[in-house]
C-alpha cells in the first residue's frame, strides 16, 4: 500500500471500523485510480456511507436510513434460499431473515451474509440500513456491514425482550415488529376491501392514550368493540400506511376489553384521551419526525413554488404538467388548488401542505375566484404572487400529521386557523419572569406607558 | 437529510450585538465544514444564520453606485434592524420599490456582518421574503420573541451562575433540557464575552420596556393610533410653529401626556421620512407646512 494514503485510510478506519473486510480500502484505491484527490476521495466515501456515525435504537428506526450502528439481541433467525435471474447469470443465493430486539422494541431484518451469532446472541451491527418492504420497515444487513457478537449485560434479559411489552402510544416506533398497548378507541369504522382477491371486512380507526394517538387497522373481526372501548392489544404489528405507522391487528394478535375496575386505574379516560391534543413547538415535531394528529403554529415565512392552481391526473390524482401525467401520459387534467408553505416558529421549520378546502379558507378565495384571477392576468404566476402577498408573515395554527421526507419534515394539514390565544396573559407572565425594574430610575418611559396599557 | 435553517426570533437590541462565529470553535465537525453557511453568535449564545422579524419600516434609501440596492430601517420595540435587498433579491427589491412608509412588515432574511475597521461592526439582514402585515402579527411577534429571548436569558444566567465552563457547561445545560445548539452557543459565548452581566441587564430592561409598550386595545386600535398621531402633530405645531422645537423638550412634554417614547419616535421618523418635517440643526425639529 502507498505510504501517502495511509493517514487517510486511518481516518476512515476510525469512522468505519475494519477497512479490508468492508471493502472500503478497495473502493478508496479505485477512486484514486481515477486520479481523484485523496481528501476528496475520503469525503466521497464518507458521504456515500452517510456521513457521521450514529448509534440508533429500534424505536428510532424509520424508512430509508443508512449507515447507522445498532445493538440488539437476535430473537429469531432463519436461512432462506432465493433464486435470482439477471442479464448475465442465474443462480441462487442465501439470505438470513430474523428479528432483532433491544429494550425499545423489535424489528425484522434481512441479512445478505451469515451472522456471527445465533438465536439468543447479542450483536453489534455497523453500517446497517433500512428500507420499507411490504409496508413494513425492515433492517438490512448488507455486504458492507460489520457484525460482531458481544456480551452486553446492559441489555435487558432475553426473555423480557421477546414478550411484547405494553407501551405508551408515543413510544411505539415505526419499525416495531410486535407491540402491545392499552388504549382507547377514538374512531372506528368498518369497510369491505379486496385482500388477495377475496372480499374481506376490515375495521380501522384511531387509538389514543395520554401520550398520543395512532391509527389502527384490524384484519379480524372485533366483536363488542366500538368508539369509547378501552382495549388491551398484544402482539400487534406496525405497518406503514401513507407514510404513517399504523397498528395492525392480525390473526395472531390478542385483543381484549379492559374491565371497568381496571380502567379506573389508567392515566386516561375516553374523555381525556378524546380531547384536542395540546399545541407543540415545531422543534418537537422536527425531532420526532413522524407524528400523528398534532397541533402546532407558526409564521408563514415562505410560500413555495407549486402553490396555487394545479392540474391533477384524473386517473391517479398526481399533479401534472403540460397536460401529461408521468404515469398515464396525455390526460385531461382536473383543476385543484393547494398551498405549500414553510411554517416556522423560531424553534424549527416544517413544510406544510394545505389541501384545497384549507387553502380556500386561509387564502380567502375559492378555486373559482382564483381561476378568474389566473385568466385576468397575463403573468402565469398571478395566483402564486397573490398567495405570497396574502400569506407571507401570517401566523397560522395547523392540525394534522407530520412525516419525514428527503428535504425535512412534511406536514399535511387537516385543519388550519388563526389562533386567538390570550397574549396579555403571556406578557404578564414574561414581565414576571423578567423580574422587577432596576432601581436606577431609567425606566421612566415604560412606567408611563404601562399606565396606559393598564395590565402591568 | 438537508435541514432548512430555522428563522430565529431576535430583538434588534440583541441582533446588533451579534458577532461572527469562528468555525474553529465549533465542536461538531459537520458544522465546522468549510462549505457550511456563515453563522453569527450573540453575547447570549444564540447561533443563527436566518432571522424572521416583524416591525415598522421607517426609512428607505436606494444605495450603491447605480442605486441598485435598497437599504431599509425596520424598528422593533428595542431598536432598529438594517435590511438590504440588492439585485440578487429581486422579489424583496420589488417590494421595497413599492412599499408605503411607515408600515408594519414581516421579513425573513440572512444575517450579515461587515467590519470596515477592527472593532467597528455593522450587523444587517439580507432580505429573502418580505410582506406587509397587520399590527396583530407585530404584537404576536414581540411576545413570541420576548418569550424565546427570556428563555435564553434564563439559560444563560443559569450557566453564568454555575461557574462551569467548556465541556462541563454543555453537559450541565443539556441536563437541564436546553437544546444542544444553545448549549454549544452558550459555552462559546462564555469564552468570548467580557461583561455578559451588563448585556443581560440591558436586554432585560429593553424587553420589559418593549412588552409594556404593546397596545392590546386592538378593536379601537387604528382609531386611537390615529388620534395619538394627530396629537403628536398638534403638539409639534403648538410648541414650535415654524421656527422649530427642541426635540428633547418635545419628547418630555409628549411623554407627560401619556404617549410612549417609541410612538413619538415612530411618528417623527415617519414625518422625517415623508418630508413633512426636517432637522435644521441637530436636536431641532421643524414642521414644513
Amino acid at each position: 500500500m502507498d505510504e501517502k494514503i495511509v493517514p487517510y485510510l486511518e481516518e476512515l478506519n476510525r469512522e468505519r471500523g475494519d477497512l479490508e473486510k468492508t471493502g472500503i480500502s478497495a473502493e478508496f484505491n479505485k477512486l484514486l485510480a481515477f486520479s481523484m484527490p485523496k481528501d476528496v476521495a475520503k469525503e466521497s466515501i464518507l458521504s456515500k456511507l452517510g456521513g457521521k456515525k450514529k448509534v440508533l435504537k429500534v424505536k428510532d428506526l424509520s424508512a430509508n436510513l443508512k449507515n447507522f450502528e445498532i445493538i440488539g439481541s437476535i430473537l429469531d433467525l432463519e436461512e432462506k434460499t432465493i433464486s435470482y435471474q439477471d442479464r448475465t447469470k442465474e443462480g441462487t443465493s442465501k439470505i438470513y431473515v430474523g428479528i432483532l430486539a433491544d429494550e425499545t422494541g423489535s424489528v425484522m431484518f434481512s441479512s445478505w451474509k451469515n451472522l456471527p451469532g445465533s438465536i439468543g446472541d447479542i450483536v453489534t451491527i455497523k453500517n446497517a440500513y433500512t428500507r420499507t418492504w411490504q409496508n413494513k420497515i425492515r433492517l438490512f444487513i448488507g455486504k458492507q456491514c460489520l457484525v460482531s457478537k458481544i456480551a452486553d449485560s446492559s441489555l435487558l434479559h432475553l426473555s423480557k425482550l421477546s414478550e411484547s411489552q405494553p407501551k405508551k402510544l408515543l413510544d411505539i416506533g415505526a419499525a416495531d415488529f410486535s407491540v402491545g398497548t392499552v388504549a382507547c378507541v377514538l374512531q372506528f369504522s368498518n369497510k369491505e376491501v379486496l385482500v388477495k382477491g377475496r372480499q374481506s371486512r376490515v375495521a380501522s380507526g384511531v387509538l389514543a392514550d395520554e401520550t398520543g394517538r395512532l391509527p389502527f387497522t384490524s384484519w379480524i373481526e372485533l366483536p363488542g368493540i366500538d368508539i369509547g372501548s378501552i382495549i388491551r392489544i398484544e402482539g400487534a404489528q406496525i405497518r406503514m400506511f401513507r407514510g404513517m405507522p399504523s397498528v395492525n391487528i392480525m390473526n395472531s394478535t390478542k385483543v381484549s376489553s379492559i374491565e371497568l375496575e381496571e380502567a379506573r386505574k389508567l392515566a386516561f379516560t375516553f374523555e381525556s384521551a378524546g380531547k384536542d391534543p395540546s399545541p407543540m413547538r415545531i422543534e418537537e415535531i422536527v425531532s420526532k419526525g413522524i407524528m400523528f394528529d398534532v397541533i402546532t403554529a407558526g409564521n408563514v415565512i415562505s410560500v413555495r413554488q407549486g402553490s396555487g392552481i394545479i392540474s391533477r391526473c384524473p386517473e391517479c390524482g398526481r399533479a401534472i404538467q403540460k397536460a401529461s401525467c408521468r404515469v398515464h401520459g396525455k390526460v385531461e387534467g382536473l383543476r385543484d388548488m393547494r398551498i405549500k408553505a414553510i411554517l416556522d416558529d423560531g424553534t424549527g421549520s416544517i413544510s406544510v401542505m394545505f389541501p384545497r378546502e384549507l387553502s380556500e379558507i386561509i387564502y380567502g378565495k375559492t378555486l373559482e375566484e382564483a381561476e378568474k384571477l389566473m385568466f385576468s392576468d397575463v403573468s402565469k404566476d398571478a395566483v402564486y404572487e397573490d398567495l405570497r402577498y396574502s400569506l407571507t408573515g401570517r401566523y397560522i395554527a395547523v392540525r394534522g400529521n407530520s412525516s419525514k421526507g428527503e428535504y425535512g419534515i412534511y406536514f399535511v394539514a387537516e385543519k388550519a386557523w388563526v389562533p386567538e390565544d390570550d397574549l396579555v396573559v403571556r406578557v404578564v407572565e414574561l414581565l414576571h419572569r423578567l423580574g422587577p425594574d432596576e432601581e436606577d430610575g431609567k425606566d421612566r418611559n415604560s412606567q408611563i406607558s404601562s399606565g396606559r396599557v393598564g395590565f402591568a | 437529510m438537508l435541514k432548512r435553517e430555522v428563522a430565529k426570533r431576535v430583538f434588534a437590541r440583541e441582533f446588533e450585538a451579534f458577532r461572527e462565529l469562528e468555525k474553529s470553535v465549533i465542536s461538531d465537525s459537520e458544522a465546522a465544514d468549510s462549505k457550511t453557511r456563515n453563522l453569527l453568535i450573540s453575547p447570549l449564545g444564540l447561533i443563527l444564520n436566518r432571522v424572521f422579524i416583524v416591525g415598522v419600516i421607517t426609512e428607505l434609501d436606494s444605495v450603491g453606485t447605480l442605486n441598485e440596492t435598497w437599504k431599509a430601517r425596520i424598528v422593533d420595540p428595542t431598536g432598529a434592524f438594517t435590511v438590504y435587498a440588492g439585485q440578487y433579491q429581486p422579489e424583496a427589491s420589488i417590494f421595497f420599490s413599492t412599499v408605503q412608509i411607515p408600515a408594519f412588515i414581516a421579513l425573513t432574511g440572512k444575517a450579515r456582518i461587515y467590519e470596515p475597521e477592527p472593532g467597528s461592526f455593522y450587523v444587517s439582514i439580507r432580505a429573502e421574503e418580505v410582506n406587509v402585515v397587520d399590527e396583530k402579527i407585530r404584537i404576536r411577534w414581540v411576545v413570541d420573541t420576548a418569550e424565546q429571548t427570556v428563555e435564553r436569558l434564563e439559560a444563560f444566567s443559569e450557566a453564568l451562575a454555575s461557574g462551569h465552563r467548556g465541556e462541563k457547561i454543555r453537559a450541565y445545560l443539556l441536563e437541564r433540557g436546553i437544546s444542544s445548539d444553545l448549549a454549544e452557543g452558550i459555552s462559546i459565548a462564555l469564552e468570548q464575552e467580557r461583561s455578559p452581566q451588563e448585556f443581560v441587564k440591558l436586554l432585560r430592561s429593553s424587553i420589559r420596556e418593549g412588552l409594556r409598550s404593546l397596545d392590546f386595545d386592538s378593536e379601537g386600535n387604528a382609531g386611537s393610533k390615529a388620534d395619538q398621531k394627530e396629537f403628536v402633530l398638534e403638539l409639534l405645531r403648538e410648541m414650535g410653529g415654524h421656527s422649530g422645537v427642541d426635540y428633547a423638550a418635545f419628547v418630555d412634554t409628549a411623554i407627560s401626556n401619556g404617549i410612549t417614547y417609541q410612538f413619538i419616535d415612530e411618528v417623527v421618523r415617519s414625518l422625517l421620512a415623508g418630508g413633512q418635517c426636517y432637522e435644521p440643526k441637530i436636536g431641532i425639529i421643524r414642521l414644513i407646512s
